[in-house]
């Protein structure tokens, strides 16, 4: 007995309504609808699973999950904020810093600073420790690379006196991540070499600003980490999805109304149209780009005559990295890890 | 390395006549010490009976130096 | 400068043999040591036929419960399936399976685990050819 068109459509929406939501719990188990089968099946998940990428910039992605459910494409995006493995910045030897930032400040700020290199490179590195709690292996190239940040601002003699910009005065008034340097250690040379070289993403971030006679001096070690310990090692800097939003019209919205009804909608979600009668008549034409705002529920003369919702099972997944990877890597890691978790737990379960 | 008890840095700039963690009398100990101008800049090397000031430009507020040992931080 | 940075000792002999030369897949996940440090027990509220039961995971919290919980309940010989975290300070996540008894709690966990699995690998090898496809039709375009 399978259930009719109408109400499959009506179960993979979840109503906006003004001032509540409604149909907001999935139904799709074994037992909810009497004489429906709800049990998973590979195959129908394979027929019924569908990505659509929509942006496929290296550092920014969006693409589309379509059927599949909340706990899965929440899964993903909590292992790619918390769970994907990075390398940052963990402890600084400070040699010397007679600058005006403290010495603990320069390193938190450090630490936030992205990296990248060789992504080969970094498949040859191991935990030093994987949260704060755990005791740290011994150093060694496996575990630990090194940087250094020896900057020294001096007097440039050749500026006529009349000189105000800092940068024209001085060299080095300003130490951005560039000057961050990578002190490969053992085998870290050959891992990674020439254009694979550990630096950080953005170079022109400014760490300190320095005057006449002030040094900064430091070793950096950087570790491998995860973002459950420290948002510094979180390989993205956003990774979101929302529902795909559904506007119905139930009553043709004509003449004066269909300009008001476009007008509660940002831009390019409707339009105007003439219909076959000559007559002006409001069409969703791009759901994707509203806002739900539920301005259109304000208004009387829309009473009952549109539906706002959300599609229960399209998602609209967007991930922004940080640079150590790319997007598109960072969503097949996610998915790997998620992958890794279950053959370990079910290898475990096996053998007890 | 100096890592054990704080040693101020001297004029002297060498570990020559400065002995750390040594008593007091043991050996001469260097008198005189570094400090920087607020004003100028200019490193200023004073002796014990000296009076607070700078030799450039007469400023009479003093820095000392920062410590030369190793800090460690954690970047969190 | 300070006697701390010295070279680094080099990694102990196993880690080496581990990775030299092995082939590594792009898509393979960073990390990690090829470990299997899961942990898992089953707690002491199970019936005597096994059809109920509760296990504990530990290192785990909603990433892994709520799918797993999904596709628990997606299972057909299953009554009921939730899980729970019981302490915000404890990484630790419990999961309870009551079947209708035709299996145990401890296969519907297996079969969950598996099902998951291969929902994992579907949502790669689609990815990847979505990948292909809109980069083709870039090209195409361009």
């Amino acid at each position: 007995m399978a259930p009719s068109k109408e109400e499959l459509e009506r179960r993979r929406i979840v109503g906006v309504e003004l001032e509540r939501v409604s149909n907001v719990t999935s139904t799709d188990f074994p037992g909810h609808y009497p004489g429906e089968d709800h049990s998973w099946n590979l195959n129908d998940f394979k027929k019924k699973f569908k990505i659509d990428i929509h942006k496929a910039n290296d550092l920014d992605y969006e693409f589309d999950l379509i059927g599949v459910d909340a706990s899965v494409a929440n899964a993903f995006r909590r292992i790619l904020i918390s769970e994907v493995p990075t390398l940052a910045i963990e402890t600084v030897f400070v040699h010397n810093n007679t600058s005006i930032v403290q010495d603990e400040v320069l390193a938190q700020r450090l630490g936030l600073v992205p990296l990248r290199g060789d992504k080969k490179g970094f498949q040859q590195l191991r935990w030093r420790k994987k949260s704060s709690d755990e005791p740290a292996a011994e150093a060694t190239d496996f575990n630990t690379v090194v940087m250094t940040l020896k900057v020294a601002c001096t007097r440039n003699h050749a500026t006529p006196a009349t000189e105000t910009d800092p940068h024209k005065l001085y060299f080095n008034s300003s130490v951005y991540a560039r000057d961050i340097k990578f002190a490969p250690q053992g085998r870290q040379s050959s891992w990674f070499s020439g254009a694979g070289e550990i630096r950080p993403v953005n170079p022109d971030i400014l760490l300190a600003k320095l005057r006449p006679g002030q040094e900064i001096d430091l070793e950096i070690h950087c570790v491998l980490g995860i973002g459950q310990d420290h948002a510094k090692f979180s390989p993205v800097a956003t990774a979101s999805y929302r529902l795909l939003p559904s506007i119905k019209i139930k009553q043709p919205i004509t003449g004066k109304d269909a300009e008001k009804f476009v007008n509660c909608f940002p831009k390019g979600v409707a339009e105007v149209r003439k219909d076959k009668a000559g007559e002006n008549t409001a069409v969703v034409v791009n759901p994707r780009k509203d806002t739900v705002s539920r301005e259109v529920l304000r208004h009387d003369e829309f009473k009952g005559k549109v539906e706002l919702g959300r599609i229960r099972d399209h998602f609209i997944f967007s991930i922004e990295s940080t640079g150590m990877y790319n997007s598109d890597e960072l969503f097949l890691q996610a998915v790997q890890i998620l992958k890794k978790k279950c053959t370990d737990f079910q290898e475990k379960l096996m053998e007890s | 390395m100096q890592r054990e008890g704080y040693v101020p840095p001297t004029a002297g700039g060498g570990t020559g006549s400065t002995r750390p963690g040594g008593a007091y009398g043991d050996a001469p100990r260097q008198t005189s010490m570094k400090y920087l101008c607020a004003d100028c800049g200019k490193s200023v090397t004073l002796n014990k009976a000296d009076p607070i000031r700078c030799k450039e430009c007469g400023f009479r507020i003093l820095y000392k130096e920062r410590t030369k040992r190793m800090v460690q931080f954690e970047a969190r | 400068m300070a006697d701390h940075d010295e070279t680094l000792p080099d990694a102990p002999e196993y880690a080496t043999s581990n990775v030299a030369g092995s082939e590594l897949s792009d898509d393979e996940p960073l990390d990690l040591t090829h470990e299997n440090n899961a942990k898992i027990i089953m707690l002491g509220t199970a019936t005597d036929d096994d059809s109920c039961a509760s296990f504990q995971f530990e290192n785990e919290d909603h990433t892994l419960g709520n799918a797993l919980r999904w596709i628990i309940m997606k299972n057909p010989q299953v009554e009921f399936c939730g899980y729970s975290i019981p302490h915000p300070s404890e990484p630790k996540m419990n999961m309870r399976i009551q079947t209708y008894g035709e299996i145990t709690a401890k296969d519907a966990l297996i079969k969950g685990l598996a099902d998951l699995r291969d929902l994992c690998d579907v949502v790669t090898d689609k990815f990847i050819a979505e990948k292909q496809r809109f980069l083709a039709e870039k090209q195409r375009s361009a």
